[in-house]
C-alpha cells in the first residue's frame, strides 16, 4: 500500500530522511517513534507530499508519488491526515468541516455529504456537537473531529503525526480509541506516537527512526523487550522514565 | 460682512454638491477598481511565484515612497508625451486607483500570511484544489484580518481624492478653491469643504470601528 525505496530528503544540508526504505501492506497499522527531529513527521508528510522527496521511489496505493507528472488530487484523497494541533477550519461548524472535501474534491451532493458527516461524527462520538464551532470544543474532541474529517474522504489510508501530543492527559484515551476502532476496521494506518501502550496494543510493527535513519522496525513486543540497538534501547528508557 | 458671505456661501451649495458627487465619483470608482486590483495583487504577493511577488512589491514601494501629487501629475501630464491622452477625469480615477489597490494590495497579502499555516496544510492533505483552498479556507480567516484596515484605507483615499483638484478636477476641495476667490473667509469656506469631506466619511469610520470590535469578538470566539 504505502512503499519507500532508497528515499532521501534534504532540507538545505540537513539530511531529513537518509535511504528509507519501508513497504507497508494494506491493513497494516504502523507505529512510528523515535527522538524528536528524528525525521518521524518528515516521513509521513512525505506520503501525501505534503513535502516533496528528491530522490528515490515512494509509491502510494499503486499511485508514484515522487513523481511531479501524479496528479496528487487524487493520491490525496485517498489519505487521510490527522496533525497533532488538528488544523480544523475555525469558520466552519464540525459537520462544515468534515463536509467541504467531499462536497469539492469528491462533488458529492450537499445533502449527501451532510448525511456522511453526520454519521462519521456519530462513529467518532460526537453526535451530539455537529453544529459547534472548533473553538466550543475540547482538545480531545477537536481532534475526533479531525479524524472524522478524515474519514469522510472514504480513504484508505490514514497518517497521524502525534495526534494526542497537544492534548490533556484526561483526552488522550478518547483519541487512541477512536484511532483503534479504525485500526480494528481494517484501515491501514501510520501513526507517529509515542504512546507505547496503544503501540502494543493495536500496531502490527514499529518503526523506530533517529537522525533520519530508519534504525529499527519489529513488532511491537520484540521491540519493546528486546530492541536489537543501542539507540532503540537509549530511546525506550528515555520514555519509560517520564 | 461674516453674515453676508455666510449668504453667499449658502448660495453656492448646489456648486458644492456638484463637487460632492465629482468627489464621490472619483473616490467611488477609484474604490471599485483599487479593491478589485489591490485583492488581485494580494493574492499574489501572499503566494509562491517569487517573481511575482518580486514585482508586485515593487510597485507597492514605488507608489508608497512617492508623493500622491507626483503619481497624479506624471500620469496627467506626463504620459501623454508618451502618445497616451487622457482627460483630468480618468487621469484622477487611474491614479487614486493605482494608489488604492497598491495599499490593499499590502492590507490582503498581509491578512493571507496571518492565517496558519496549518489551515493551508488541512486542505492540501485533503485534496482542495488551490483555488478552494483560497476561496473556502484561507480567504475567509484572513477577512478578520483584512475587512478593518481596508475599510480604513477607504477613508484614507477618499481624504486623498482631494489631491485631484491639482489638475482641474471639480471635486469639492476645487469647489472650495474658486468660492473662496469669490467669498475670502477661508474658516468658512473650508471648514464646509472638511465638513462635506467629513460627512462621506463618518459612516465608513464607524463601520471601519464597528468591524473591529466584532472581528476581535470572534477572534477570541474562533
Ligand atoms: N520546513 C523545514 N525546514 C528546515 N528544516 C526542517 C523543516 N521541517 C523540519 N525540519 C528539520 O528536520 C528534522 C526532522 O524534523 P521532523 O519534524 O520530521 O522531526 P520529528 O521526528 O517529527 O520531531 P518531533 O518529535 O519533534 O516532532 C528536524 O531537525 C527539523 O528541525
Ligand atoms: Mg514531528
Amino acid at each position: 500500500m504505502i512503499s519507500f525505496k532508497n528515499v532521501n530528503k534534504w532540507y538545505g544540508d540537513l539530511h531529513v530522511l537518509n535511504n528509507i526504505d519501508l513497504e507497508i501492506a494494506a491493513g497494516e497499522v504502523v507505529v512510528v517513534c523515535g527522538p524528536s527531529g528524528s525525521g518521524k513527521s518528515t516521513l509521513i508528510r512525505c506520503i501525501n507530499r505534503l513535502e516533496p522527496i528528491q530522490e528515490g521511489e515512494l509509491v502510494v496505493d499503486n499511485m508514484a508519488v515522487h513523481d511531479k507528472n501524479t496528479n496528487m488530487t487524487k493520491v490525496r484523497a485517498e489519505i487521510g491526515f490527522v496533525f497533532q494541533s488538528f488544523n480544523l477550519y475555525p469558520h466552519m461548524t464540525a459537520l462544515q468541516n468534515t463536509t467541504i472535501a467531499p462536497i469539492k474534491v469528491r462533488k458529492m451532493k450537499k445533502a449527501d455529504a451532510e448525511e456522511l458527516g453526520r454519521e462519521t461524527l456519530a462513529r467518532v462520538g460526537l453526535k451530539d456537537r455537529i453544529y459547534s464551532y472548533p473553538a466550543q470544543l475540547s482538545g480531545g474532541q477537536q481532534q475526533r473531529v479531525a479524524i472524522a474529517r478524515g474519514l469522510c474522504m472514504n480513504p484508505k489510508i490514514m497518517l497521524f503525526d502525534e495526534p494526542t501530543s497537544a492534548l490533556d492527559p484526561e483526552m488522550i484515551g478518547e483519541v487512541l480509541d477512536t484511532i483503534k476502532m479504525l485500526a480494528k476496521g481494517g484501515m491501514t494506518l501510520v501513526v507517529v506516537t509515542h504512546e507505547m501502550g496503544f503501540a502494543r496494543e493495536v500496531a502490527n510493527r514499529v518503526v523506530f527512526m533517529d537522525d533520519g535513519h530508519i534504525v529499527e522496525v519489529a513488532p511491537p513486543i520484540d521491540f519493546f523487550t528486546n530492541a536489537q540497538t543501542e539507540r532503540g534501547k537509549a530511546f525506550l528508557s528515555s520514555i519509560l522514565s517520564h | 460682512m461674516w453674515s453676508f458671505y455666510f449668504h453667499e456661501l449658502m448660495r453656492s451649495l448646489p456648486f458644492f454638491m456638484k463637487g460632492v458627487w465629482m468627489t464621490v465619483a472619483v473616490a467611488g470608482l477609484s474604490l471599485i477598481a483599487g479593491t478589485v486590483v489591490g485583492f488581485i495583487c494580494g493574492i499574489i504577493r501572499a503566494g509562491r511565484n517569487k517573481i511575482l511577488r518580486a514585482v508586485i512589491g515593487v510597485w507597492v514601494d514605488i507608489v508608497r515612497g512617492t508623493p500622491f501629487l507626483v503619481q497624479i501629475f506624471i500620469i496627467f501630464f506626463i504620459l501623454p508625451g508618451a502618445g497616451i491622452e487622457l482627460d483630468a477625469f480618468s487621469a484622477a480615477v487611474i491614479a487614486l486607483s493605482n494608489l488604492t489597490a497598491s495599499f490593499i494590495c499590502e492590507i490582503v497579502a498581509g491578512g493571507i500570511l496571518s492565517v496558519p499555516k496549518g489551515q493551508r496544510e488541512a486542505a492540501t492533505a485533503s485534496g482542495l484544489s488551490q483555488y478552494h483552498q483560497l476561496r473556502f479556507i484561507v480567504l475567509p480567516q484572513a477577512m478578520r484580518t483584512i475587512l478593518p484596515p481596508l475599510v480604513g484605507q477607504y477613508v484614507l483615499s477618499i481624504k486623498d481624492s482631494s489631491v485631484v483638484s491639482a489638475i482641474g478636477v471639480v471635486d469639492i476641495t476645487r469647489v472650495g478653491w474658486f468660492t473662496v476667490q469669490r467669498i475670502p473667509e477661508g474658516i468658512m469656506v473650508f471648514g464646509l469643504v472638511g465638513l462635506l469631506y467629513f460627512a462621506i466619511c463618518y459612516p465608513l469610520i464607524n463601520l471601519s470601528g464597528y468591524l473591529e470590535r466584532r472581528m476581535t469578538v470572534m477572534t477570541i470566539r474562533l
